[in-house]
């Protein structure tokens, strides 16, 4: 035991930054007495709020443009898009792997609900097509790294050169215009003109998702099999199919993302979801999911959703660059995980 | 004229355990000492003192009389004397050629372009030190086990050994390659170098050994000349005094068979295996380090594919593919590494324990308020020591972890544990306890066994109803151990090898 709580007291000490604390607090909350498993500690969600709340500050002291309803509706719908394909982000990065094809994925399940669309009139079967096209695209990935043993990292750059590629080619690389209003709906509606639909699908997916990590017994093989899959099949977990399932949910949520952006800008993109992937592991990782899998927190990935929609919004009406975006999406990863290793070799 | 090597008083703690105690050893030119003892009796903590691994505590080494600087004494320096380990292939990039795996460290001093034609002269010279064709073209991995080993003497002698030193040479060679190691070693003594030789065949000592030296407990035992060494006087010498068997009489009447083997086949089993673990049955499986212990338990639990056998669960046939299937039909396996194989360090002591129960319900949702009553239980009941629930399994004493490990397969009601050395690294209290599980094990069922794997034979002669011995991939004995002693055991063990081969 007073190892446990040299753990927690070692690591308040050094601090690089705003974002570097934030990283500390959350694993001094995690390190110890608590696994991780449960909801965000108390330490980690403050501090993660805090950063936020700093960012908002300062990027409010900067742009008198910031605090607009505008503006914090833009927030809003960007960190809905984030948000959802995060999620699915997290469970993959729990178990252990990682997707890299969620951006392309996302925009080839927009293109293939958009041309149902565009062919049948058929709304919920547009809608349905586009998931279910996500999820086969996951399941693929799934099946490579489950059945076949392709290193996750390779099996989804795979998949995300071959998503990309059959958006552009299935839509002759043009966008799909004259959406249905439903699909506006989604991206832009407003529920008794107050609640937009985009954030009430982000809650219900992050419900979902908390139950899906702490309440289900597919959750719980998740963590199992990130922080170690040999004890994990040994205990008799079905390894395989958890595995499959994990990446069958992040091409879902990908595929369901998509909708909601499709509806907010009212057309397909075949280029779509360019960077999102990294987005996405942004998220993740600056939520505190550790790479390595078993440890990390759902809830904590939709801050870190709001986190980097943040700073990309920032960056636009600060009027920086967009090419610079990915230079800062690319270097806040990188900080957050060699944060995270520094404190680890320690 | 001074000896090659003298080693005195070496001595050697870890953590405050003694694991030498003022040994001293000794070699001369030209000659083959053979080292014996059982796991953990100091052999490898003297080779590794000798190599520079480590450091000795106190005593002193002499080479040709000279007395070493031990302060300064490294891998390098012990090399730079002369004093070269005989690595088991751990040395050789298996796709580079013998070759360039020669060349290494040419490759490794030298900068700029590599000339080939350096790199093969070299070759030449290296491999001229011994009476063997090996073709320097030859990808490593294509030679057989028998040219890897003669590959490694060969770049131990290019190091200009005056000791080498060999752990187990023989133990992956054919009788016929071992023949041909023999030659080597003949042609090596005829050079006035010394070599060191650790082996678990005791026919070798006299078919190669000058000397040999035995050592127990950390402690040396003896040094005899192999001629007149008796080899039932050496087994004795290495286990020490006949401990008369503590079996406490279980008074359990063992009534059918719970499982069953038969012709068991698996890659890594030289021959098929056939077996019954009786109802209320503590199945003791024994041998030595690499007599296929672990790759039984592995194969019986769908771990590695069977290729061929049949597998008897309550006399009804079963069918075990995966950990999976094994775990459902309530089989539990606790494997030799358990922080590898057992736990997920970095999940609290709950979600381990919980893990089996869990694989074994159906639907989505579970109770995570049963969980907890369960698990709470189960950490009351074993008494294990955690912080919390939730504290990380990491955290925990090595005592502790088997604890969690061994909750995990008591959470999930099964009914055959395999035990794979389930005491390793356990301190002498916490082993107490986990014999009581054990124990307590079969006593609470009806229909429930275990199968105790251990190369621990005190506690396999303690603990269990019967014992079965493997050596080289089979099955060589059954014995009961009321009337076993330790020394026949060893000798199944040791003998078995000879036998197979």
């Amino acid at each position: 035991m007073k190892q446990v709580e040299s753990d927690q007291t070692s690591g308040t000490s050094s601090s690089t930054g705003a974002l570097f604390d934030i990283k500390q607090l959350r694993s001094n909350g995690t390190a110890g007495v608590s696994s991780g498993i449960r909801g965000l500690s108390r330490n980690q969600g403050v501090s993660m709020l805090v950063i936020l709340g700093v960012l908002w500050l300062v990027l409010g002291l900067l742009s008198p443009y910031f605090f607009t309803v505008d503006n914090i509706m833009e927030i809003t719908l960007q960190t809905a898009v984030i948000a959802i394909i995060a999620a699915g982000e997290t469970f993959v990065i729990l178990s252990g792997g990682i997707d890299l094809s969620v951006g392309a994925v996302f925009a080839c399940s927009a293109v293939v609900g958009g041309l149902v669309l565009e062919s049948t009139g058929n709304l919920p079967l547009a809608l349905a097509a586009t998931v279910s096209f996500g999820a086969l695209l996951g399941l693929t990935s799934g099946l490579l790294i489950a059945k076949l043993y392709v290193p996750p990292f390779i099996a989804t750059l795979g998949m995300m050169g071959v998503a990309r590629g059959l958006a552009l080619i299935l839509s002759s690389g043009i966008p799909i215009y004259g959406l249905d209003e439903g699909y506006k709906f989604i991206g832009q509606g407003k529920l008794f003109d107050v609640i937009p639909v985009p954030t009430l699908i982000v809650l219900l997916v992050y419900i979902l998702g908390y139950i899906l990590a702490n309440r289900t017994r597919f959750g719980r093989f998740v963590y199992a099999i990130g922080s170690n899959s040999e004890a994990a099949r040994l205990s008799g977990i079905n390894v395989t199919r958890v595995t499959i399932g994990v990446y069958v949910m992040s091409g879902f949520l990908a595929g369901l993302a998509s909708i909601i952006e499709a509806g907010r800008l009212g057309i397909v993109q075949p280029a779509g979801g360019n960077g999102y992937e990294l987005l996405a592991i942004g998220a993740v990782v600056i939520g505190g999911t550790s790479l390595f899998g078993g440890e990390g927190s759902i809830i904590a990935t939709l801050i870190g959703a709001i986190i980097v929609t943040t700073i990309r919004n920032g960056l636009n009406i600060l009027g920086v660059n967009a090419f610079w975006q990915y230079v800062v999406n690319g270097t806040v990863i990188i900080t957050a995980i060699a944060v995270d290793q520094y404190r680890r070799r320690r | 004229m001074a000896k090659l090597l003298t080693m005195e008083g070496m001595t050697k703690s870890f953590f405050g355990v003694k694991v030498l105690k003022d040994v001293d050893f000794d070699l001369e030119y030209g000659e083959v000492h053979v080292l014996l003892g059982e796991n953990g009796a100091g052999k490898s903590t003297l080779m590794k003192i000798l190599s520079g691994a480590y450091q000795t505590d106190s005593g002193s080494i002499s080479l040709n009389g000279d007395k070493l600087n031990l302060s300064s004494y490294d891998p390098k320096t012990a090399e730079d004397h002369g004093i070269v380990t005989v690595y088991q292939n751990f040395h050789l990039i298996p796709h580079l050629s013998v070759a360039e795996n020669l060349a290494m460290p040419i490759f490794t001093r030298e900068r700029g372009l590599i000339r080939w034609k350096d790199v093969y002269v070299h070759a030449d010279e290296v491999l001229d030190k011994i009476n063997y064709e090996i073709d320097p073209r030859a990808r490593v991995r294509d030679l057989p086990v028998s040219q890897k080993q003669m590959l490694e003497i060969a770049i131990a002698l290019s190091k200009n050994a005056q000791v080498l030193i060999m752990d187990e040479p023989t133990a992956a060679l054919s009788r016929n390659e071992t023949e041909i190691l023999f030659q080597a070693i003949a042609d090596i003594k005829a050079r006035n170098i010394g070599i060191i030789y650790i082996s678990h065949k005791l026919e070798e000592v006299k078919q190669i050994g000058d000397r040999v030296t035995v050592l127990r407990d950390g402690t040396k035992i003896a040094t005899l000349a192999s001629k007149e060494a008796n080899l039932d006087e050496i087994v004795r010498l290495m286990i020490g005094k006949e401990l008369s068997s503590s079996q406490q009489a279980r008074e359990v009447s063992f009534d059918g068979d719970l499982f069953r083997v038969e012709g068991l086949m698996s890659t890594y089993l030289s021959a098929p295996i056939s077996f019954a673990v009786r109802k209320k049955e503590i199945l003791g499986i024994t041998g030595l380090v690499g007599s296929g212990k672990t790759e039984l338990a592995r194969a019986i639990f769908g771990v590695d594919r069977l290729s061929g056998g049949s597998v008897y669960l309550e006399e009804h046939p079963v069918h075990i593919d995966s950990p999976e299937t094994a775990v459902k039909l309530g089989l539990g396996y606790l494997p030799e590494d358990r922080d590898s194989d057992g736990l997920c360090l970095n999940l609290g002591v709950k979600e381990n324990i919980s893990m089996v129960l869990l694989s074994k319900l159906k639907g989505l949702l579970f109770s995570t308020a049963s969980e907890k009553r369960t698990v709470s239980r189960i950490v009351q009941s074993m008494d294990i020591k955690a912080a919390g629930l939730s504290q990380q399994v990491k955290y925990l004493s090595g005592g502790n972890k088997q604890k969690v490990v061994f909750g995990k397969w008591l959470s999930g009601g099964c009914t055959l544990l395999i035990l794979d050395e389930p005491t390793i690294g356990i301190d002498v209290g916490a082993r107490g306890e986990i014999y009581s599980l054990i124990r307590e094990f079969v006593a609470e069922g009806e229909d429930r066994a275990v199968i105790f794997i251990s190369s621990d034979i005190p506690e396999i002669l303690d603990v269990t109803d019967r014992i079965l011995v493997m050596s080289g991939g089979s099955l060589v004995a059954e014995l009961d151990p009321k009337g076993a002693t330790k020394q026949e055991i060893m000798q199944h063990s040791l003998r078995g090898r000879r036998a197979v081969e």
